[in-house]
């Protein structure tokens, strides 16, 4: 940068170039994490091969329900453990507040995180698929695999606006961490238990409730050979209510700085 | 023995500024009010930035400083008033007056995974600033970066660190370039060297808005400064008339060891308590 001559004339930047760039960035980053995407498939790999028995498959509601599961799983840890904290690391850091003052608007700059996270889902929902497809034997046609996918994208917008409320409530990057970690635990156990049934009455219902339980419900009626029970549209319905829910709350209250 | 080359800081001498601005205003805020809840933070603040000109806004902690910047930045909705850069409101077209202006906030904010010419790329890209990836290397060496290209931002030091925020804010080159206490933590070489860059976006036609509690730093490169305090402009000025108005002030008097400087015209005009 030798010259500091000022342009006579500007024009607002195009939309497509900023947006191409925001994208570029937030991939790079993305590869630089692929830890963090090998450690998300390690616990659905453990449901997988822990449930990979008969007895085992049955006792927590087949195999349809365990796969359902572990890309619920899946993704909810890449979404409540990954993006969350790295949102609330970088708010810290003053990164979106550089990004602000740059003319790309907020929605590109929070747009193109949340789809490179989708891209970042969908990847792990396609591994914890082949894997499950293989481990419990299903044998699934091609078309189940678009249902389970389209499911998947379904999940990823559950957990990261899970994740998003998540942030936008809890201002601290290290209690978003903290947090995120117990509310990840929560749901998998709950919804590992519900599924088997070991529960008892109230939080059996609680557990089919809970965003595991809904995506859970709605994974199995799509591998089920694709028949809706009244309670997969229910599930569906209800995942549609905590996306639009959780995401209006994660916005309303995110805040771009940490002050 | 010199252990790490730098930039030629040795070769770099003040610049001496121009004869006159163009008097062209550049920036108009006029009755900006900006408020956190209840609590006003700037307080029908008015000041205009003429082409060609480094202007500084000194404040004790908490006077508004940042605040105005912020609203100028487009990072806060001011409450009322309106700032027009250009004659582009900043309210109502973001973009585009956002395109004419170069920033660096107190904290760099750069993403601890890239790389120095990534975090260059992302923001040619976010300003459209056309540049192969050979003449973004050539750039970044410029400014004493070119060792460092490979390096992500966590690795570099702070002094590289603000040197990258400088270049990005000024990739595009801006009409106007907004500096939240550009020198703060910052040795002495490092200062000057600023200074001297400063100096030069001036000299090319563009204009600067610093924040600053340094004294020193306003009257070395400011051509006026504005003092402000509990979110109102008290003073506006250069430093040298600012110097000459309030010699005779009391309050400035009681401030001053010797010859009045600019720091005891501020702490006349602001009061000496200890500010949180």
């Amino acid at each position: 940068m030798t010259s500091t001559t000022v342009p006579t004339t500007v024009e607002a930047p195009s939309l497509e170039t900023m947006l191409g760039a925001l994208l570029r960035a937030d991939l790079v980053v993305l590869t630089k994490n692929r830890m963090r995407m090998l450690l998300s498939l390690m616990l659905p790999l453990i449901i997988l091969t822990s449930t990979s028995s008969s007895k085992a498959t049955k006792s927590f509601g087949g195999a349809e329900f365990i796969l359902g599961l572990a890309i619920t799983a899946g993704i909810a840890g890449t979404s409540i453990m990954g993006y969350a904290p790295m949102v609330a690391r970088d708010r810290d850091n003053g990164v979106f507040q550089r990004l602000r003052v740059s003319p790309a608007p907020t929605w590109a700059v929070m747009g193109s995180r949340l789809s490179v996270q989708m891209v970042s889902n969908f990847v792990i929902a396609l591994a914890v698929l082949v894997l499950g497809d293989n481990i419990h034997h299903l044998s699934l046609s091609a078309e189940s695999y678009v249902l389970v996918l389209l499911v998947s994208i379904l999940a990823s917008a559950v957990f990261l606006a899970v994740a998003q409320a998540l942030v936008g409530l809890v201002k601290s990057a290290d209690t978003v961490q903290a947090f995120g970690r117990l509310l990840y635990i929560g749901l998998v156990i709950v919804g590992l238990f519900g599924a088997s049934g070991g529960l008892g009455g109230f939080w059996d219902t609680v557990s089919k409730w809970t965003p595991v339980g809904v995506l859970m419900n709605v994974f199995a009626g799509v591998l089920g050979g694709g028949t809706f029970s009244s309670q997969d549209w229910l599930s569906l319905l209800a995942c549609g209510g905590y996306v639009v829910a959780l995401t209006t709350l994660g916005i309303y209250c995110f805040r771009f700085d940490s002050q | 023995m010199i252990l790490s080359p730098r930039p030629a800081l040795n070769a770099i001498a003040p610049v001496p500024p121009p004869t006159a601005t163009d008097g062209t205003t550049l920036l108009e805020v006029h009755e900006l009010t900006v408020a956190y809840g209840p609590k006003v933070a700037v307080d029908k603040v008015s000041f205009d930035i003429r082409r060609s000109e480094i202007f500084g806004l000194l404040g004790p902690n908490g006077a508004g400083k940042t605040t105005t910047l912020s609203a100028i930045e487009g990072l806060r909705r001011p409450r009322s008033g309106t700032v027009l850069l250009n004659g582009v409101d900043i309210v109502r077209q973001p973009a585009l007056a956002k395109a004419q202006m170069g920033v660096q906030l107190q904290s760099t904010g750069f993403q601890s995974e890239l790389t120095v010419r990534q975090v260059a790329r992302l923001y040619a890209g976010l300003y459209c600033v056309a540049m192969s990836g050979q003449d973004l290397d050539a750039a970044l060496t410029d400014v004493g970066l070119g060792r460092e290209l490979d390096r992500t931002t966590k690795q570099i030091s702070g002094g590289q660190q603000q040197r990258l925020s400088l270049f990005v804010a000024l990739i595009h080159h801006p009409s106007i370039l907004l500096l939240d206490e550009p020198t703060t933590g910052l040795d002495p070489q490092s200062r000057r060297y600023l200074w001297t860059r400063i100096e030069r976006v001036r000299n090319g036609g563009g204009s600067i808005l610093l924040t600053t509690h340094s004294m020193e730093e306003a009257q070395a490169v400011c051509d006026r400064v504005a003092i402000v305090d509990h979110g109102r402009v008290l003073a506006i000025d250069t430093p040298r008339n600012l110097i000459d108005e309030h010699r005779d002030d009391p309050l400035v008097r009681a401030a001053a060891r010797g010859e009045v400087t600019l720091e005891d015209v501020f702490i006349g005009l602001t009061g000496s308590e200890i500010r949180d």
